[in-house]
């Protein structure tokens, strides 16, 4: 089988795809990054070659999430691409015709409007997680709820409690108030859905056109109680396509398929590198009073890249020693 | 005699007067250095909790100042135009500072043009006789100031940003060949000290400019046209630097040639709240691509690029029709 193979390294998940040179999803792998994006990557390329028939290849590696650099560099990645751009190319081609792309994910979220098949505007959230996953995450766990049953929990509710949603911490002090009323917990959770989606539009969402169909993606999509609380605010029914939760993988994935094609070869270093000793160092620069954070990676002896340097004093003396 | 200056704020706009102004009458000005983390640092230690990021900023570069000048000039800035005003913070600016320990004396004169342009002239005397009390000598320097202040915003209106303007009138000027192929025009609109200054803005024009798109500021467009586009709004607006973005902004949304506008605001600015909503609406409704960034002390450099690579992205891909999958 031959393939293209797509990576995305969010903050929460690392998700991994695998898809056939028609873009069919062959194999999809969804694993917590748990603070250790390099380990995480290695993991899932690991378990995609176990689960791979022998002799796959590969012809192309696509990276997207907020470790897309890095993963691209352990992988030897042909693209590497914002979420924004990946999720809108996976949502593109797996629901044709989405006009409106609703992504939450771990400790983002986002939302991309597209039109006649072009994205015409997105937002992300700002700092303030609120609006997403980890959120709901806090409070499953500060209730003593699996968050895998958060969802069908919510949808047993009868009348959901209001919760102020513009702030986690005070969205929590809201929650325990209501409990200690005698509130129920599927209102509650109920509840806290409605106060995530409130604020999630009014966030992130705020003056953006969402026409139908609608695309529900990201982690947080798996919670049947969003996805109520989504159709009950728009009034629009909501899709969930069934790689919701590794879209941004696929669009990486779609992406390399482009890559590659154009550049007629393919950058990846095999499946080996899940084997390979990479180490992730951080230094202070003590050149100026940035105090500038630079990142390494380093392959054995050989530095492989740097980065977080304001003014290029590091990044750059890489480049040019392997130029020489 | 040395004067400091603080390279914040409405430097990016006068810093060449001011600077002529005070060597013509014999005195050394002393620039702050480049903002940097250790700067910010000191602006957030010192600053009082409701200013925006670019006053407090600004206290930090005041702060690297206080120690090594006879006099920082930190003018009261309360209108630079006729009917227009300057945002309130700048005019509680040298109050704020004065009670910092350790400060140097400051050079505070009122500048006030609200009601008639020549209390400039009042201004100007009061901050020369700090240095001299030769009246035809500030006379003669607040000219030469004028001139090199026009030659500025000459400048500046042929695209370059004030770096490079800068470094122009200062004759510094390394001929280097333009570094970047250009593929788009974007326009980015925000006040002159959050957009220029490298370290807040985190290095946003250079970064556009390394992926291939060309830079167009508020700065560029000549103020007959800013004036015009901005009388476009119901009411008018009362802030110079509000009038400026907007009206730019609308120019730049009617230009075929500007494919995209960012505005970028500081968290905490109220006028940047209400203009970003207006220009947002506006290009909203001509459906031309528009990111607002926002600005504060905890702002990740990653979220910053994430969002300009999709905005570019966004951009190309409208251009082109379709991506091509």
């Amino acid at each position: 089988m031959k393939g293209y193979l797509g990576i995305d390294v969010g903050s929460v998940s690392t998700n991994l795809v695998f898809m056939n040179e028609g873009g069919i999803i062959r194999e999809a792998i969804y694993l917590r990054t748990q603070g250790q994006p390099i380990a995480t990557v290695q993991r899932g390329l690991k378990e995609l070659a176990d689960r791979l028939p022998a002799g796959t290849q590969v012809r192309g590696v696509g990276t997207t999430g907020s470790g897309r650099h890095l993963a691209g560099i352990i992988v030897g990645a042909d693209a590497v691409k914002n979420e924004i751009t990946a999720h809108a190319v996976a949502s593109l081609v797996l629901v044709p015709g989405a006009q409106t792309i609703l992504e939450i994910g771990g400790q983002d979220s986002k939302i991309i409007i597209l039109r006649d098949g072009v994205v015409t505007d997105f937002a992300m959230n700002t700092v303030c997680a609120a609006g997403t996953g980890s959120f709901l995450d806090q409070q499953a766990a500060r209730l003593n709820i699996p968050i895998e049953r958060f969802g069908e929990i919510a949808l047993e509710a009868e009348s959901p409690v209001r919760i102020a949603g513009r702030c986690a911490v005070f969205a929590e002090s809201d929650m325990i108030h209501k409990q200690q009323m005698g509130c129920s917990l599927p209102d509650i959770l109920a509840g806290l859905c409605e106060a995530l989606v409130r604020n999630y539009l009014n966030n992130v969402g705020k003056g953006k056109e969402i026409l139908s169909p609608v695309v529900f993606q990201g982690g947080v999509a798996a919670n049947v109680g969003m996805i109520k609380a989504f159709e009950k605010e728009l009034g629009l029914p909501v899709q969930v396509p069934s790689y919701f939760d590794v879209m941004g993988a696929v669009g990486a994935g779609l992406l390399a398929r482009e890559a590659a094609t154009k550049n007629g070869r393919s950058y990846f270093k095999g499946f080996g590198v899940a084997e390979a000793k990479f180490k992730a160092g951080s230094f202070e620069c003590p050149g100026c009073p940035n105090m500038c954070e630079v990142v390494e990676i380093t392959e054995g002896d050989l530095v492989l890249a740097r980065w977080g340097d304001r003014c290029g004093k590091w990044s750059n003396q890489l480049s040019k020693e392997k130029v020489s | 005699m040395r004067i400091g200056i603080p390279r914040a704020l409405l430097y990016y706009y006068y810093y060449p007067m001011w600077k002529v102004f005070f060597e013509e009458l014999g005195a050394e000005v002393v620039l702050s250095s480049q903002s940097t983390k250790g700067i910010l640092a000191q602006g957030l230690k010192y600053a009082v909790d409701e200013v925006c990021l670019p006053v407090k900023l600004s206290y930090g570069h005041v702060l690297e100042l206080a120690e090594q000048v006879d006099f920082i000039f930190l003018p009261r800035l309360v209108s630079v135009e006729h009917r227009k005003y300057i945002c309130p913070k700048f005019l509680g600016l040298p109050d704020m500072i004065r009670r910092l320990d350790k400060m140097a004396p400051l050079i505070d004169v009122n500048v006030n043009l609200y009601r008639k342009n020549v209390d400039l002239y009042k201004a100007v005397k009061k901050a020369g006789s700090c240095l001299t009390g030769n009246k035809l000598k500030i006379w003669k320097a607040y000219h030469r100031s004028i001139v090199a202040l026009q030659k500025y915003f000459r400048l500046l209106q042929l695209g370059l940003i004030p770096e490079e303007a800068l470094a122009v009138l200062e004759n510094r000027v390394k001929n280097e060949p333009l570094p970047y192929p250009v593929e788009l025009n974007i326009a980015v609109i925000g006040h002159p000290y959050n957009i220029y200054d490298s370290y807040i803005s985190m290095n946003l024009i250079k970064r556009l400019r390394s992926m291939g798109a060309a830079v167009y500021t508020a700065e560029q467009v000549p103020e007959k046209i800013i004036k015009r586009y901005a009388a476009r709004l119901p009411k008018k607006l009362f802030w110079t630097l509000g009038q400026r973005m907007l009206g730019a902004a609308s120019h730049y949304l009617d230009r075929p040639d500007i494919s995209g506008i960012v505005h970028v605001a500081a968290f905490g600015c109220g006028p940047d709240s209400m203009t970003g909503d207006l220009i947002e609406r506006q290009a909203r409704a001509m459906n031309a691509p528009f990111l607002n960034l926002t600005l504060d002390e905890h702002t990740g450099e990653a979220g910053v690029l994430t969002r300009i690579e999709a905005f570019l992205d966004m951009v190309r891909w409208k251009q082109a029709g379709v991506v091509g999958l």
